[in-house]
């Protein structure tokens, strides 16, 4: 089975390519051709997952590109977190093609759509079975591709087509700290192969501040893909694109993709105390930073857009505080849950129409299936005990607890509040109270939207019990088996870090159930005492106003520079030299009188000059 | 076999056209437009054949002819002092830039097929001229030969912008003529020096002669004719500062000839370069390789962020090219495989890019008479099929993975790391400002609103799908398979690699 995943990206590819050339014929026939295809992913990668159980990991390679004596070469490789990865990603893109097929009915593009979904999963499912750093940049630019295009989908819509071009330049910003990361590398393991940088690093053959440097700017990719602070503002954005996109890139798989870079590469990072370092304090800046906007977002979508950059700062925390393990299980039951809250969201907005929560309300009755889906993903992403984010979270917990990191552990625990108090504010708003907006057709959405969700809410349960205390962290110590460097399967903590974690996560619940369900403390208080405060979150710390005014104003300037530069002087070089040119011409033509007389004195001149030279230097001229 | 007849057939193959377009009529469009376009077959099967001939693991060198051609003779003697051959040949370098001029003439007489709207007896006639110098250039095998098919090119180029180009063609057709004749002379200069000096021009035995330290050129001399080179195919290139008249003519000539223009003639400047003065000149080469590495920077940059602000989508893509061509300058400063051979790789994925480019432009402007990107907008709608590949020529431009540019730009970058990372580092700002200015471009024009008058324009259509179609899938299949250049390029590489002593 495993010699054969290749084939794993290559059936969306072909759906890619299918529904490119004949989709317009097959109209909404188009959604089948994606659903056959990326089930059949799916099941390749269960097949795959469950043989690597057992199996060791198998990797092959060819020649790619051949540059003198350099040979480059592409393959792939499944290891345990490939596995795991691939599994994740072709199964959420699969109840995401399920979920579209109803979403999306009637639009226009809807082939177009599937097209679209069918090369961002190749290009996800190609990212994660890469066995060499230079496949995984060509994967990972073209899952940024698939990202931008999806944005950008409704692209006659102004904000669509601004948020897809920020989302792409403001990971390319990121990605060419990848480019240069990636090639310093080489150059000092003269190899892209992820086993032989390890093995060099190991050796010691690269000097400490080498891999520092690199580890630091391949972060700085995943600081872009996965919407960590300072280049979060792209992701808030992508909610543009439709629900179902959101859901699959912009909570699940892609913007994971970061996370899953610096896994791959953890023995590098491990390497560099200060890469590990820089990595914690930006999962846990972003984790607090995103989640403190996410208490005043009015717009569902944005709210859970928030508490994903948020969440992802989690796992990089995780990372960075060595907890390879934490890290990893977060990404997973992340995925899960959080498909589930966007795909409930979409499902309530495919209901109500609108985005804005402030003319929701009282949805519960009417949504039978969504608003207890929902429920479950708002449990499991606050760390309710049980459910799946709550073992997770724990697990990053201990991890920044135990790795002496005692201020960012303070950090995570206040994101958690914040987190739960920010999700049930949601919850609260949108299914509970009185209707505030116009809802005169609600109605359920169609099987083919609440199955997909009743799957990930099962999901979004019960994916937290491969790795507990209580029952033995089987999925920790599976993705570290023959792999000592990354540390070991589960991390004993203290018991009153789970307490902790309990007791926020329940703070948070209970401070937004008296504010938005008893109302017995004002809704407005914290913008009625602290007008400043509330006003800079709303304006998301006014890190979008900041870019404007200065890196885009650069940019601006220097271009306007520039064509100064090249208006006048280079264009004041051309004159000078169409100058010379036209002056050559009018001396010659000036010669050409057509006077008999000058010809004749020139001539005469010339005569009487040779005569002299010729006495001067006595008859010859040497 | 005997192939010494291939190269001089497909070099002049299309004077078969020329002789047939003058005694037609002038007003037999189609026939005159079919009679073009089947005039650039010839040159197109010989050169895929002499690609397959290579891929077959034959050599390349059965091409090769020489024959005397013009000899000058001392008074008393017998031999001749300064002999001339005619002598045409292919290296695998050689080779590719032969299948694209093949490839993009073809495509370009399509295009002009489509687009071109009065005399066009005369216009496929010039065309075809033209043609035939570029083939002559990149297979020529001395500087004497070179030289006068380069001056073939200029002729053609000037009347085709001059005549059959937008509001100010004349104004673009002479600063054309004055820049690239400036160039030439200087280049005259510099192979009269090196035929006087060395009594050949022949390149391989140049070559050969300046690696022997005994050559009867102090390396000052040698210095100032590689500075006299760049400045000379600098010109064509183009580099900073001498670039503004390829600026008048990507707008101001006809779509047909910027394919021409900016898939082919930039790419002498590029040809040259490396087969003179990296070839020719390698230790000078190496002397000014920071320089040659600074300049192709400020042209990445320059032409990046110049290309952010234009309004006129056509003066985007001709700042986009100066940009891109600063990427052939930076892997060439490189000095390593890498380096040079993304620099080759550059040279051959900008042709295509940028005649897939061009070409969209000449369709958005048959339709919408502008190409002004305010003007346009919400194209998508009208065009959903050229949008597309607008979008995707766009990525292709701006270096995504799986399509050509990238691999030629990683190359590039890879190999200059290796010498001089920090002037890479600042390199790499140009990989955001390219993904900036091109996003602006390309969705300022098929994203967004659909302007009123526009959303009944028509799609691609019938033959307008033959260049956009083979283009794109040549620069896929670099993108996803690029043995298809670099197995060709590795004789070529190692050569210049010995010439720069590694």
């Amino acid at each position: 089975m495993m010699e054969n995943a290749w084939l794993i990206p290559l059936f969306p590819l072909l759906s890619f390519l299918i529904l490119l050339l004949f989709g317009k014929r097959l109209k909404e026939a188009s959604a089948y051709v994606g659903i056959l295809l990326t089930l059949a992913s799916l099941i390749y990668s269960i097949l795959v997952l469950f043989e690597r159980f057992s199996e060791p990991t198998y990797s092959t390679k060819f020649d790619w590109l051949t540059i003198g004596d350099l040979h480059l070469t592409a393959g792939f490789e499944v290891n345990q977190l490939n596995a795991l990865m691939l599994f994740i990603v072709s199964l959420v893109s699969f109840l995401v093609h399920t979920y579209s097929k109803g979403y999306m009915h009637g639009d226009e593009r809807f082939p177009v759509f599937y097209a679209y979904l069918g090369l961002f999963t190749f290009a996800m499912l190609g990212l994660v079975i890469s066995p060499n750093l230079l496949q995984t940049y060509i994967f990972w630019e073209l899952v940024g591709v698939g990202s931008f295009l999806l944005i950008g989908f409704y692209y006659y819509k102004e904000e669509a087509k601004a948020a897809a071009k920020k989302a792409f330049i403001m990971t390319r910003i990121g990605d060419v700290g990848l480019f240069i990361g990636m090639i310093l590398l080489f150059w000092q393991t003269k190899s892209f192969e992820y086993s032989e940088i390890f093995s060099a690093v190991e050796a010691g053959a690269v000097s400490q501040t080498m891999i520092t440097l690199t580890a630091i700017l391949i972060f700085i990719g995943a600081v872009g893909k996965s919407g960590q602070f300072p280049l979060h503002t792209w992701l808030p954005d992508a909610m543009e694109g439709p629900t179902p996109v959101s859901a699959l890139i912009h909570a699940a798989t892609m913007v994971a993709a970061g996370v899953y870079l610096v896994a791959a590469l953890f023995p590098l990072f491990l390497a560099s105390k200060t890469a590990l370092l820089t990595i914690a304090i930006i999962g846990a800046v972003t984790a607090i930073f995103a989640a403190s906007i996410g208490i005043v977002q009015t717009d569902i979508k944005r709210v859970l857009a928030y508490s994903t950059v948020s969440q992802l700062g989690y796992m990089m925390l995780a990372l960075g505080t060595a907890g390879y393990v934490a890290g990893v299980f977060h990404l997973m039951t992340h995925a899960f849950f959080k498909a589930l809250l966007f795909l409930a969201a979409g499902s309530v907005i495919h209901a109500v129409h609108t985005q804005n929560i402030e003319e929701m309300g009282g949805l519960w009755k009417k949504l039978k299936l969504t608003g207890p889906l929902f429920l479950i993903g708002t449990l499991a992403i606050s760390g309710v005990p049980g459910l799946s984010g709550f073992f997770s979270k724990d697990e990053i917990l201990i991890a920044a607890w135990e790795g002496g990191h005692p201020v960012l552990f303070l950090l995570a625990l206040i994101a958690a509040f914040m987190t739960a108090f920010y999700m049930f504010r949601l919850f609260f708003m949108v299914f509970t109270g009185e209707a505030r907006g116009n809802q005169k057709h609600v109605h359920e959405s169609p099987n083919n939207m609440t199955y997909p969700m009743i799957l990930l809410g099962i999901l979004a349960v019960i994916a937290g019990y491969v790795n507990t205390p209580w029952f033995g962290s089987f999925l920790g110590d599976w993705l570290v088996d023959g792999n000592p460097a990354l540390g070991h399967g589960h991390i004993e903590g203290p018991i009153w870090i789970m307490i902790a974690a309990t007791v926020v996560s329940l703070a948070g619940i209970y401070l937004a159930y008296l504010m938005y369900y008893k109302r017995t403390i004002a809704r407005n208080w914290l913008s009625g005492t602290g007008d400043t405060l509330h006003t800079i979150l709303l304006n998301k710390y006014y890190v979008d106003e900041f870019y404007q005014m200065t890196v885009v104003a650069a940019t601006k300037a220097i271009s306007y520079l520039l064509r100064f530069i090249d208006v006048f002087v280079v264009e004041g070089l051309v004159k000078g030299v169409v100058g010379i040119v036209q002056g050559l011409g009018k001396t010659g033509s000036k010669m050409q009188t057509g006077q008999v007389q000058t010809y004749g004195a020139v001539a005469f001149i010339g005569l009487a000059l040779l005569a002299v030279i010729f006495a001067l230097t006595g008859g010859y001229l040497r | 076999m005997n192939l010494q007849w291939v190269l001089s057939i497909l070099v002049f193959s299309p004077l078969l056209g020329i002789i047939v377009l003058a005694f037609m009529p002038k007003m037999e469009e189609k026939a005159i437009k079919l009679v073009g376009f089947l005039a650039t077959l010839p040159p197109l099967f010989l050169a895929l054949a002499a690609y397959l001939h290579f891929q077959w693991g034959k050599d390349l060198a059965d091409f090769a002819v020489s024959k005397d051609w013009i000899q000058f003779r001392g008074m008393n003697v017998q031999e001749p002092i300064y002999s001339v051959y005619y002598e045409l040949g292919l290296s695998g370098f050689q080779l590719l830039l032969v299948v694209l001029t093949a490839i993009v003439a073809t495509l370009s007489a399509i295009a002009a097929a489509r687009f071109v709207k009065k005399e066009w007896k005369g216009y496929f006639m010039l065309f075809l001229l033209l043609e035939i110098g570029m083939l002559g250039v990149f297979t020529a095998e001395n500087l004497i030969l070179f030289f006068i098919f380069f001056e073939v090119t200029l002729i053609p180029t000037f009347f085709l912008i001059g005549k059959w180009g937008y509001f100010e063609k004349e104004k673009a057709a002479y600063s054309f003529l004055i820049y690239n004749g400036l160039g030439s002379a200087v280049l005259l200069i510099v192979i009269m020096i090196l035929f006087a000096k060395t009594g050949t021009t022949n390149i391989d035995l140049l070559t050969q002669i300046m690696a022997d330290p005994s050559a009867p050129l102090s390396s000052d001399l040698k210095l100032g004719l590689l500075i006299a080179l760049l400045i000379a195919f600098g010109v064509k290139l183009p580099i900073f500062p001498l670039h503004s008249w390829m600026l008048k003519v990507h707008v101001q000539a006809p779509p047909s000839v910027v394919m021409i223009h900016s898939g082919i003639l930039l790419k002498i400047g590029a040809y040259g370069l490396i087969r003179f003065g990296m070839g020719i000149f390698p230790e000078q080469f190496e002397t000014l390789s920071v320089l040659i590495a600074v300049l192709g920077v400020i042209n990445l940059l320059y032409g990046a962020f110049l290309a952010f602000i234009q309004a006129d989508f056509k003066m985007v893509l001709a700042y986009s090219s100066i940009s891109h061509m600063g990427i052939v300058l930076i892997g060439l400063a490189a000095m390593n495989e890498a380096g040079v051979q993304g620099a080759i790789f550059q040279v051959v994925s900008h042709g295509l890019i940028s005649a897939l480019l061009f070409f969209l432009v000449g369709v958005l402007y048959e339709r919408t008479d502008t190409s002004l990107i305010e003007n346009l907008g919400g194209m998508a709608k009208g065009m959903p099929i050229a949008a597309g590949f607008l979008l995707a020529g766009g990525m292709a431009s701006l270096g995504l993975p799986g399509m050509s540019g990238f691999v030629s730009e990683f190359m590039a970058f890879l190999g200059l790391f290796k010498e001089l990372p920090w002037i890479a580092a600042v390199g790499t700002i140009g990989i955001i400002m390219t993904a900036a200015y091109l996003l602006r471009a390309v969705l300022g024009i098929t994203y967004g609103k659909a302007h009123r008058e526009f959303t009944g324009v028509l799609d691609l259509k019938g033959v307008e799908f033959v260049p956009v179609v083979v283009l794109m899938a040549l620069i896929v299949l670099i993108g996803v398979y690029p043995s298809v250049l670099s197995s060709p390029l590795q004789t070529t590489l190692e050569t210049i690699m010995l010439g720069l002593g590694g």
